[in-house]
């Protein structure tokens, strides 16, 4: 293991420890992603933070504020492209997508040459995360999970029952907006680890890997921390073994988590189901339905 | 003004350029109608994402990236169909997870390269002005195919996006189905990819249906407002790149700009759209009070 030798650097430490800072605040977050099927609208919310990010780049104001503002700007253009009512929200955020993306691409291109700093923002830099970087990372996520928190009864009754919310009195829309913008504040969070494209990896993988486990959303998203952690460390590690990229390589660490996950799950359903055959019948014995 | 819709296109660079471009926006504003009604928007953008392995693998053993990029295309058409009938996994939710693996692994075939970054941009951003003679064949070959299997499979693909339970019904194999719309999907992206890069493909597949369908209800004529905005924008975007690239010194990359004529298209549409309805709802307001709908 090479990243043994390696942990004396402060590099690699502050690497692993924003891989695992984000890795576990997305994990968290995924749960609620996963709950209002919103992994579509991260992956356009992901493009869409681009343009701020160059924007910003450009200013030289910080990129998470740029990022952020990008974000802001993607959940507005969503809402209005789809109060039109002609077109469903798929295609809506669709449309939302590609004019984020391209307008960051042409930004990009309009300045001096820079491809360096493009590819980091699309696919993560995390051995150039700075002290600063690792606060701002756990600040968002402090914020984020604690909001999450707060409001967790409200989150998951408005997620599995709308209408049930809205007639005990709680602004469902609000609450929808709330969790959007957690969501954004996590994206805007995780640019530096993974970049904007594979952000939608650790918002979706580690948390369905958890969902195998538990249908519990507060264990899930517990058990979702631990596996975007644990993909954090893995990813760092094995991109230090084998010198790729360390943004990809977590989210492969997370997609091998949830291949385990999945085939565990599916060998207990196996095993189960021919435990049942064998079993005990019922006292009476008429075997079971 | 002829001579900056004209003048553009006098070196042949730019007049394979706009070939490329016209075939494709041809191809694609097709095909957007069908991912329109399918609402395959994510799977479109999906597939954007799944095809670059097969281009980072290609490029890195220093094979033809038009056949990585064909096998990665059927390849993952395959699995996307195949994931979104796993019933105990969310279909967006595979989705996401099919994205994020299949790119990072392309990331990561290209990072083992110490020209990576360079790389990475050229692959995800394509570069239109350096279209060659062969590649214009390959697109145009791949677009008449397209256009000639979805010919002979437009009724059925029709009646599968309205209502799936009736085509079911009626013995038409709804799996096999879909996995050719993804797999007409996947071809259009391996079209263009290369030329256009991911971003333009992601545009060109999802604003000139939506264009189409602001405009009108019916199949026929989105597919003929579909291609003619996605031509127009094509045309438009290649002219202002060059001119302001040449003449005002603002280097515009060719193919974001054409999807940013496309965006300006589809807002100014919405807008117009949105201002007819409103008069159209006040002088059908007091009729309508008369003759009460049924």
């Amino acid at each position: 293991m090479r990243i043994l030798d390696q942990l004396g650097s402060p590099l690699i430490r502050r690497a692993l420890l924003e891989a695992v800072l984000v890795g576990a605040l997305c994990g968290a977050v995924g749960v609620h992603v996963l709950l209002r099927r919103l992994p579509f609208f991260t992956l356009a919310l992901s493009h869409a933070t681009f343009p701020g990010v160059v924007l910003a780049s450009i200013l030289g104001v910080s990129v998470y504020l740029g990022g952020a503002v990008a974000a802001l700007g993607l959940v507005l253009a969503v809402a209005a492209i789809g109060a039109t009512r002609r077109l469903e929200a798929s295609t809506a955020t669709g449309v939302a997508l590609a004019g984020a993306f391209a307008l960051g691409v042409l930004l990009q291109s309009a300045q001096s040459s820079a491809t360096r700093n493009l590819a980091g923002f699309l696919v993560g830099d995390i051995l150039t995360v700075t002290v600063g970087d690792l606060a701002m990372t756990a600040l968002f996520g402090l914020v984020v999970v604690a909001t999450l928190t707060v409001f967790h009864k409200e989150l998951v009754l408005s997620a599995f029952d709308p209408v049930a919310a809205r007639a005990a009195g709680y602004a469902t829309t609000r609450l929808e907006v709330l969790v959007l913008a957690c969501v954004a504040l996590t994206v805007v969070t995780s640019l530096r680890a993974v970049g904007t494209i594979l952000s939608v990896a650790l918002l979706v993988t580690p948390a369905l890997a958890a969902r195998q486990w538990t249908t519990d959303i507060g264990p899930a998203m517990a058990l979702g921390a631990a596996f975007g952690a644990a993909a954090g460390l893995g990813g760092i590690a094995a991109s230090a073994q084998w010198d790729v990229a360390g943004g990809s390589a977590i989210a492969l660490a997370a997609t091998a988590l949830l291949a385990v996950a999945v085939a565990v799950q599916q060998a207990r359903r196996l095993v189960g189901r021919q435990a049942w055959r064998r079993g005990p019948a019922s006292p009476e014995g008429v075997p079971l339905p | 003004m002829a001579r900056l819709l004209l003048d553009p296109f006098r070196d042949a660079y730019m007049r394979r350029a706009l070939v490329e471009i016209l075939v494709l926006c041809g191809l694609a504003g097709v095909v957007s109608v069908y991912v329109l009604l399918r609402r395959l928007a994510f799977v479109g953008d999906a597939l954007t994402h799944t095809i670059f392995p097969g281009i980072a693998i290609a490029f890195v053993v220093g094979r033809s990236l038009f056949v990585g990029a064909l096998l990665a295309g059927l390849a993952s058409a395959v699995l996307l169909t195949a994931a979104t009938r796993i019933r105990r996994i969310d279909h967006d939710a595979a989705l996401g997870v099919l994205v994020g693996a299949f790119f990072s692994l392309g990331v990561v075939v290209v990072s083992t390269r110490t020209s990576y970054t360079a790389d990475l941009t050229a692959l995800l951003f394509g570069r239109i002005l350096t279209v060659d003679t062969t590649e214009i064949i390959e697109t145009t070959a791949i677009a008449a195919a397209v256009l000639t299997v979805l010919t002979l499979v437009h009724k059925e693909l029709v009646l599968r996006s309205f209502d799936p339970i009736a085509a079911e019904a009626m013995g038409y194999r709804v799996v096999l189905l879909d996995l050719l719309v993804n797999a007409l999907v996947a071809l259009v992206v391996v079209a263009g990819v290369r030329a256009v890069g991911t971003v333009l493909v992601i545009a060109l597949l999802v604003v000139p249906g939506a264009i189409a369908r602001l405009v009108g209800e019916r199949v026929g004529p989105m597919l003929v407002v579909s291609v003619a905005a996605a031509g127009l924008c094509g045309y438009l975007g290649l002219a202002a790149s060059y001119e302001a690239s040449l003449n005002y010194g603002v280097r515009l990359g060719s193919g974001s700009t054409v999807v940013v004529a496309l965006t300006i298209a589809f807002i100014l549409t919405a807008g117009a759209a949105a201002l007819l309805r409103r008069r159209g709802a006040g002088r059908a307001a007091p009729g309508a009070a008369v003759t009460a709908a049924p």
